[in-house]
């Protein structure tokens, strides 16, 4: 398992933060990341948010899953992420704002897939 | 929203003096004076509707192409797109009791005190189902137009088939308001009353039961909406508020991009409630306990 917490994020950071429409975004510690390596167990493709759960393995080899939160498809498909992109078992490493309380959990920010891929779940607010 | 823009946004709020937004443009002075001067929601519209001749009703032949999968331009954080800045407060002028609420209510999400009705499912109603993000659909025959948000699957029925509003002992609060309309060319006029409480948006002023809303949509090129749109609510808003409202058509080439049933609650890990302290935090995750810390 490897896991950054990064200091403090940048105003442009900030101000890409996602709409969160269907709750606030209180739980999330948006000035902290954490970048996790692990495979997908699951990719929830569901509304109003998705969810990428990912097995994390660390040095012992005990597995937690993290759970990773999304817009839901209409705005994960604007981004170019399908459900096909993320089968059970690929490779990822996946940086999100953790939650507040410590649960494994985070507001997905950016993942890179195995085979190098890099996907920004936010990119589908964009208008085009 | 962040909270520490949140934090920046409400300590902004204790000054008024210091966010005063900009002047409005001539255009936009135009349109805030248009309200003030009828007075009324009900009175703007009859104006609209005298000056169009009772407008045109539309035929199969006449409907004009709305087609296509849209999605508002401006963030979705601020009722009107002219508000660009969490360091400025909404550009309504509010009643008293209204800026109270509204800084109460900009105090506590600065604090990290937040929750949205919409975390329990309810849907977003009118008029804030002009201003949520995602994808929207609009519709139009000849006697109705569909006014389609992705979003709880809320849609406007806008009646332009000459009906007007059910009577005053009729009426009661309605998720999406009562909508009648006419055409005046490729104007489609609307008229909507009988809306529940609510807010704009989160970071922005609540509406009451009286609000009422005017809106003029019109297609102005072919990837854009332009909808002019007074809110009058007398117990909130000290006059109307006028804001343009821009959806922008998405490209869609190879069909990707289609509206599907919105089910709020399919996904367990979805669920929010409100605390003790009034803010807002997931419940029981479907991969982890709650005591995961």
């Amino acid at each position: 398992m490897r896991r950054v917490l990064s200091g403090v994020l940048g105003l442009a950071t900030m101000l890409a933060a996602p709409a969160f429409a269907h709750h606030s975004a209180v739980m999330f510690d948006d000035q902290k990341e954490v970048t996790v390596t692990g495979t997908v167990k699951e990719f929830q493709y569901t509304n109003p948010h998705s969810w990428l759960l990912v097995d994390v393995k660390d040095d012992k080899g005990n597995v937690t899953t993290w759970g990773f939160e999304a817009e839901g498809p209409s705005t994960l498909t604007r981004a170019g992420i399908r459900r096909s992109d993320f089968a059970p078992g690929t490779e990822i490493t996946i940086t999100g704002n953790p939650m507040k309380d410590g649960r494994p959990a985070a507001a997905w920010v950016r993942a890179t897939r195995g085979d190098g891929k890099q996907f920004d779940p936010r990119a589908g607010f964009a208008i085009k | 929203m962040t909270p520490r823009i949140l934090a920046a946004l409400a300590l902004t709020a204790l000054s008024l003096t210091a966010t005063a937004q900009t002047a409005p443009s001539a255009e936009k002075q135009r349109m805030i004076d248009l309200g003030i001067e009828h007075g009324t929601a009900r009175a703007l519209y009859d104006h609209f509707k005298q000056e169009a001749r009772g407008g045109q009703a539309l035929t199969w032949r006449t409907v004009p192409d709305w087609t296509g999968i849209w999605t508002r331009e401006a963030s979705p954080f601020f009722w009107d797109p002219d508000q660009t800045s969490t360091t400025a407060l909404p550009t309504a002028k509010l009643t008293p009791e209204h800026q109270r609420l509204l800084k109460d209510k900009l105090d506590k999400v600065a604090k990290g005190i937040e929750f949205d009705p919409l975390s329990n499912c309810e849907p977003a109603g009118m008029p804030r189902w002009l201003v949520e993000p995602f994808l929207k659909e609009f519709v139009v025959t000849p006697q109705e137009v569909y006014l389609v948000n992705e979003m709880q699957n809320e849609m406007r029925r806008i009646y332009t088939d000459g009906r007007d509003h059910p009577s005053a002992a009729d009426a009661y609060p309605l998720w999406e308001g009562d909508s009648i309309g006419f055409w005046n060319g490729d104007k489609l006029v609307i008229h909507t009353a009988q809306m529940r409480a609510g807010q704009y948006q989160r970071i922005q002023p609540f509406y009451t039961e009286q609000v009422e809303t005017v809106e003029i949509w019109q297609k102005t090129d072919p990837t854009t909406m332009v909808v002019d749109v007074w809110s009058f609510d007398p117990p909130a808003l000290a006059e109307p508020w006028y804001t343009r409202q821009v959806y922008k058509q998405l490209s869609n080439d190879d069909k990707s991009l289609r509206i599907r049933y919105w089910n709020c609650g399919e996904n367990q890990n979805n669920a929010v409630e409100k605390t003790d302290t009034g803010t807002s935090d997931f419940s029981n995750f479907t991969f982890t306990p709650k005591d995961d810390k």
